[in-house]
């Protein structure tokens, strides 16, 4: 392959980021694939299966990320923002600030010994309403690219003291000390022969020039508020991504699918799909949402041919091929598709079961259904971070907070600024497959004269 | 690795090539394998093995003062194979591929045995137990590393031309792309001129763009450039070859074509279900499809008509086929520009579901607002036509009312279903593809390869692959513009050397080979066509062939016979009484294999693992020798179906394992030793389960080994 004449930035390191990246550096191009988290690989990394094949998520993305980590054209720069952005020479000069995560990327090979040593135990952001967690210092999970660990920020500002962290209060500054009598981490690497955690590791400034940038920022499930269909009142109320990670055998509870309240199984779960639309929510289709629940009720019956599922929805969004087919082999499966949404939530608090009360549309009789587990599809939003990088890229992002392509039509996938383009969740509620083929096509334009 | 460090292995190969000189680095990998294991003792034993010139414990092998080391001692004692016990094969084997190259070894001579997560992490109460597996598994990895073979990268020379064939929005979009990066295109059109099915409509929703605009943008590009060569009212007379050399023969109204390309996209659309016999349609003229309407739309609209009725999913959402996609959209847009045009027309949509994303939803309330109705109905009682008074009515079972309704109409539109068009059979012939049951072409793999075929060189685009909005059908044409670009911007397509090689001296020419090779790797050639010739830069080394060979013809690189049935008379040598000999698949299956070993999950050590790039290079002999040798258990491990990184590998396996089975029963072994398990990468506690399982059933709980 010829040496890399050009190169491209990447912003977000999900499956578009990693599909563009791939592209681009075939192509013979120089890629910066940037990610604001520990590693690359974004929301698919965490799902269970995918629809509508019910490939497993990470074993089909878990390759994909090798192949980025060991391709000569690729630059991994993870736990990073892009911070400052110029046209220049046709192109884009970038400032990036490289976020310390006090590890050493060449010494950590993930042993876990650190892990094993840290006296804290946190709520996992992503599983605490099922009960995961993690220590102030982990892996992101276990695929990870870079493969290793990090500290939490919080745990390293010394604001972790009351839950039991060993470090913070140091009278020294950390720069200045490099010793580190105190942490037990950084002993027990040292311990091991590495020396890999660096307490006083700064933070980096990265300049780069580019010929294009292609805004892979991603999605993420949508919040909704407190008390919705008793959402975080009630303990065995959850949303679709928590269910996710209850499938998952690499989630928190191994892969069964437990209630919060007792660790029992659940054997009889409802879905509310459209969960996070209203007046005060998403005044959009989520796009993706009918065929996760027919996933998940799959996938539960796959667990367990007994568990009585119960989908209550308003409009089948079975658009792509092989979705309608999915939809069926739930119903053939016995999951009960119910249209109408249970207009109010109680739990029964001894067995913290909840009572579902709906309008039976087709019948028009009101109904009850009590359930053991209740999930939310609430639907996906934009990324927090998207006002701010929009800012900083000077693009505009549509009334919904997505990035806005100029023109889907006879531009498709062009931000509102030349040089600049968008793929995946970054414009809008998008399947894989979607975001797969709107990389590869972001990256043409990527590497195309403008 | 680049070329001069290619060319240098071939030149400083030492000097005793034919005579094995191995050396074994064995990690400590911290206290996460020492200590569990004592690797002293391993290292130590690894230096009595027969061929094994160096043996050395390493802290940390893969840290960059040992891998220093390693190229040394690689150097000062000729070694010219290679086994490295530590951590993973999927994370690591790279690295130290490279290394040893770099030390001027052939990296294909390298043996990577895992110590970490398949012993270390994972059989931590007995060191004793531990420390004996360790040694076995090494022990296989240096008998099969002495018969390794030298490899090499492979490359296929690919030029820059590019046949397109479909001049639709997916075709011209592709075509652009591609020329505009000054490689020569070939777009090849059936119809008398370019714009496929957008010829055909008025509006496209939700942008409010009209089609004629966007076809004329596209075919003025088109025309400015010279490298685009546009053939129409054509016909693909024949093609033949591989990425970089196909043959083309197309006669067309610009003449007779004969030419040669590099890439293909298939970019041939799509067309609607014919409606005749349902709904009065081909009976009453006023009974329409969506398309007729686009086009009436098109050329003044539907003047005079008072009680519009739109039927979805007809030939859709049924038995034969899922959702049309672009239904919904279609309906909603023309109902209301209907509605718009004489607001005193009555608009009836009849559905069953209502596709509105993201903000089309806002569309649709703005429409039901300005006077359109719709109407749900059950696909158990769609809606019925009949004539009356002198027109057309419509019955239909209101699901939010209860009862049925009847609706007159002077204009019916189905919105119907779409399929392939004619000539995809014929395409599918010539270019060995396939496509479903309504001709939809067969992406290589929805998520992962959606615009690629599962043959290099050929690429897909637009609706020939499934209906899709116009917008999604750009992103095709673009995305699949940059497949063909990258092989030919490169100026060739590499394949890892891990290749299928055939030794024609008992060949049958069956052809099975060349049939079952998902990839199109195997061409039959020779003067009756019928001589299988691999080629290497296409074949991905799953196997598949060399098992299947009733003749046993076929060998894999890295993975022979030869090779892997060293491992398992090695490990088989002693106490094989008490072992299971597992064959893994490098994916899924060994994924599952890591996650149990990242995850601490404590299991019995009597397995014994052999490493396979799929679980269809598991041959019938494989498995029969392994019980000869009077193993406790054969498990075959292969990725959880539908998934399989070589398509349809698993599938295959399985099938075989069936069949061998009962061949095993009639030649009296005991077939309850053979075992299957299927895993996603995930799926670490399965693995656990299935080796105490199968401990128990095999009756080796008072077995410790």
């Amino acid at each position: 392959m010829s040496e890399a004449s050009e190169s491209v930035l990447i912003i977000g390191g999900g499956i578009a980021g990693i599909t563009a990246a791939l592209n681009t550096a075939e192509y013979g191009y120089k890629v910066y694939l940037v990610d604001d988290t520990p590693s690359i690989g974004g929301l698919m990394a965490r799902l269970d299966k995918t629809f509508p094949t019910n490939d497993c998520s990470i074993c089909i993305e878990a390759p994909k990320m090798y192949e980025v980590k060991s391709h000569k054209n690729i630059e991994i720069i993870t736990n990073a923002d892009v911070r400052k952005v110029e046209p220049s020479n046709g192109g884009f000069k970038v400032r990036v600030l490289k976020r310390a995560m006090f590890v050493d990327e060449e010494k950590c090979n993930a042993c876990g010994k650190c892990v094993e040593k840290c006296p804290v135990t946190i709520a996992d952001p992503l599983d605490a309403r099922i009960g995961g967690t993690r220590k102030l210092v982990s892996v992101d999970f276990p695929q990870a690219v870079p493969n290793m660990n990090f500290v939490n920020i919080l745990c390293r500002q010394g604001k972790m003291r009351d839950k039991g962290a060993c470090i913070g209060g140091c009278v020294v500054d950390c720069s200045q000390c490099r010793e580190c009598g105190v942490a037990l981490c950084v002993k027990a690497c040292r311990d091991e022969g590495k020396g890999a955690i660096e307490l006083w590791m700064k933070d980096k400034w990265l300049n780069l020039e580019v010929k294009s940038i292609v805004v892979a920022a991603g999605v993420k499930t949508a919040a909704i508020e407190e008390g919705t269909w008793g959402l975080d009142r009630y303990p065995n109320v959850i949303d679709y991504m928590n269910f996710e990670r209850l499938m998952n055998s690499g989630g928190p509870t191994l892969g069964e699918i437990v209630r919060p309240s007792d660790g029992h199984h659940a054997h009889k779960i409802a879905w509310i799909q459209c969960a996070g639309r209203g007046d005060k929510g998403l005044n959009y289709c989520s796009k993706v949402c009918c065929m996760v629940a027919a996933k998940q009720t799959i996938i539960t019956k796959e667990h367990d041919a007994d568990v009585e599922c119960l989908v209550f929805y308003n409009h089948q969004t079975c658009y792509g091929k092989g979705f309608d087919e999915f939809y069926k082999k739930a119903s053939a499966l016995g999951v009960k598709y119910i249209i109408g949404k249970p207009f109010d939530v109680t739990e029964d608090p001894d067995t913290h079961n909840l009572i579902l009360r709906y309008e039976d549309e087709l019948e028009g009789v009101i109904k009850e259904e009590e359930v053991e587990l209740l999930v939310l599809s609430t639907g996906l939003e934009p990324n927090d971070r998207n006002e701010k990088l929009a800012k900083v890229l000077k693009i505009e992002l549509d009334r919904n907070g997505f990035f806005k392509e100029s023109d889907p039509i006879n531009a498709p996938l062009e931000s509102t600024v030349p040089g600049i383009y968008l793929c995946g969740g970054a414009t809008g509620p998008i399947d894989i497959s979607e975001s797969v083929v709107q990389a590869t096509g972001a990256s043409m334009k990527a590497v195309s004269k403008r | 690795m680049t070329d001069e460090t290619e060319i240098k292995n071939e030149a400083t190969q030492s000097a005793s090539e034919e005579e094995p000189r191995v050396g074994v680095f064995v990690c400590d990998c911290g206290s996460n394998i020492q200590g569990a294991v004592r690797c002293p003792d391993v290292t130590e034993f690894a230096a009595t093995l027969p061929d094994v010139v160096h043996a050395e414990e390493g802290k940390w092998i893969c840290s960059v003062d040992f891998l220093n080391r390693m190229k040394e001692a690689v150097k000062e004692h000729n070694v010219n194979r290679c086994v490295v016990a530590c951590c993973t094969p999927r994370t690591h084997e790279k690295l130290f591929k490279a290394t040893v190259a770099e030390a001027g070894m052939n990296p294909y001579q390298l043996e990577f045995v895992s110590t970490r997560e398949q012993v270390s992490w994972v059989h931590k109460t007995d060191q004793n137990l531990a420390t004996e597996k360790a040694k076995d598994l090494v022990k296989a990895g240096v008998a099969k590393a002495r018969l390794l073979e030298r490899g090499r990268e492979i490359k296929l020379p690919v030029g820059q031309k590019c046949l397109v064939l479909g001049g639709g929005v997916a075709g011209m979009t592709a075509a652009l792309a591609v020329a505009d990066q000054g490689y020569e295109v070939f777009l090849v059109e059936r119809e008398k001129q370019l714009g496929g099915l957008l010829g055909k409509v008025n509006y496209i929703a939700p942008e409010h763009v009209r089609a004629e605009d966007v076809v004329k943008t596209l075919t003025d590009a088109i025309a400015e450039r010279s490298n685009i060569n546009v053939y129409t009212g054509a016909k693909l007379e024949s093609i033949a070859g591989y990425i970089g050399n196909y043959s083309v023969k197309v006669s067309s109204d610009q003449g007779e074509a004969e030419f040669h390309t590099d890439t293909i996209i298939v970019a041939t659309g799509m067309r609607e279900i014919d409606c005749d016999g349902q709904f009065m349609y081909g009976e009453d003229p006023d009974v329409i499809t969506q398309l007729q309407l686009e086009e009436k739309l098109r050329s003044g609209g539907v003047q005079g008509k008072k009680n519009v009725v739109f039927i979805q999913c007809v030939n859709s959402r049924n038995e034969e086929r899922g959702c049309c996609t672009i239904g919904c959209t279609a309906s909603v847009k023309n109902a209301r520009l209907i509605k718009q045009a004489d607001p005193d027309t009555n608009v009836y949509v009849l559905y069953r579901d209502m596709i509105t994303v993201k903000e089309e939803y806002v569309h649709l309330k703005e429409v039901m607002a300005e006077g359109v109705n719709f109407v749900r109905f059950a696909y158990e009682s769609p809606p019925e036509v009949v004539k009356a008074d002198g027109g057309l009515r419509v019955k239909v079972l209101d699901l939010q009312l209860g009862e049925e309704i009847e609706l007159p109409a002077d204009l019916l539109v189905l919105q119907t279903g779409y399929h392939g068009p004619e000539g995809v059979d014929d395409i599918k012939g010539q270019l060995k593809v396939s496509a479903n049951a309504d001709n939809f072409f067969q992406e290589q793999h929805i998520k992962l390869g959606p615009l690629d075929f599962a043959a290099a060189g050929i690429y897909l685009a637009g609706s020939a692959r499934n209906p899709k909005p116009l917008k999604d059908v750009r992103d095709e044409g673009y995305g699949a513009a940059m497949r063909a670009s990258i092989p030919m911007t490169a100026g060739f397509v590499e394949a890892e050397g891990i290749v299928a090689k055939i030794d024609l001296t008992d060949c049958i020419e069956c052809g099975r080979c060349s049939k079952k090779c998902p990839y199109g790797a195997i061409k039959l050639v020779g003067d009756e066509g019928k001589t299988p010739e691999v080629i290497e830069a296409l074949c991905k080394g799953c196997g598949l062939c060399a098992a299947d060979c009733p003749k046993e013809c076929i060998q894999v690189v890295h993975f022979t016979d030869e090779q892997l049935m060293a491992a398992v008379d090695a490990l088989t040598e002693k106490d094989a009484d008490k072992k299971i000999i597992a064959f893994v698949c490098h994916w899924c299956a060994h994924g599952a294999v890591d996650i149990a070993g990242v995850g601490r999950m404590d299991y019995p050590p009597n397995v014994r693992i052999i490493r396979v790039m799929c679980s269809a290079r598991v041959a019938q002999r494989f498995v029969q020798h392994t019980l000869d040798r009077g193993a406790a258990g054969v498990l075959v491990a292969g990725c959880e179906f539908p998934t399989c990184h070589y398509i349809t590998g698993n599938y295959e396996c399985k099938d075989r394992l069936e069949k061998l089975r009962k061949k095993l029963d009639k030649k009296g072994y005991d077939t309850s030793k053979v075992w299957e398990v299927w895993l996603s990468a995930a799926m670490g506690p399965k693995w656990v389960a299935t080796q105490k399982e199968m401990v128990k059933a095999l009756g080796l709980e008072d077995k410790p080994i």
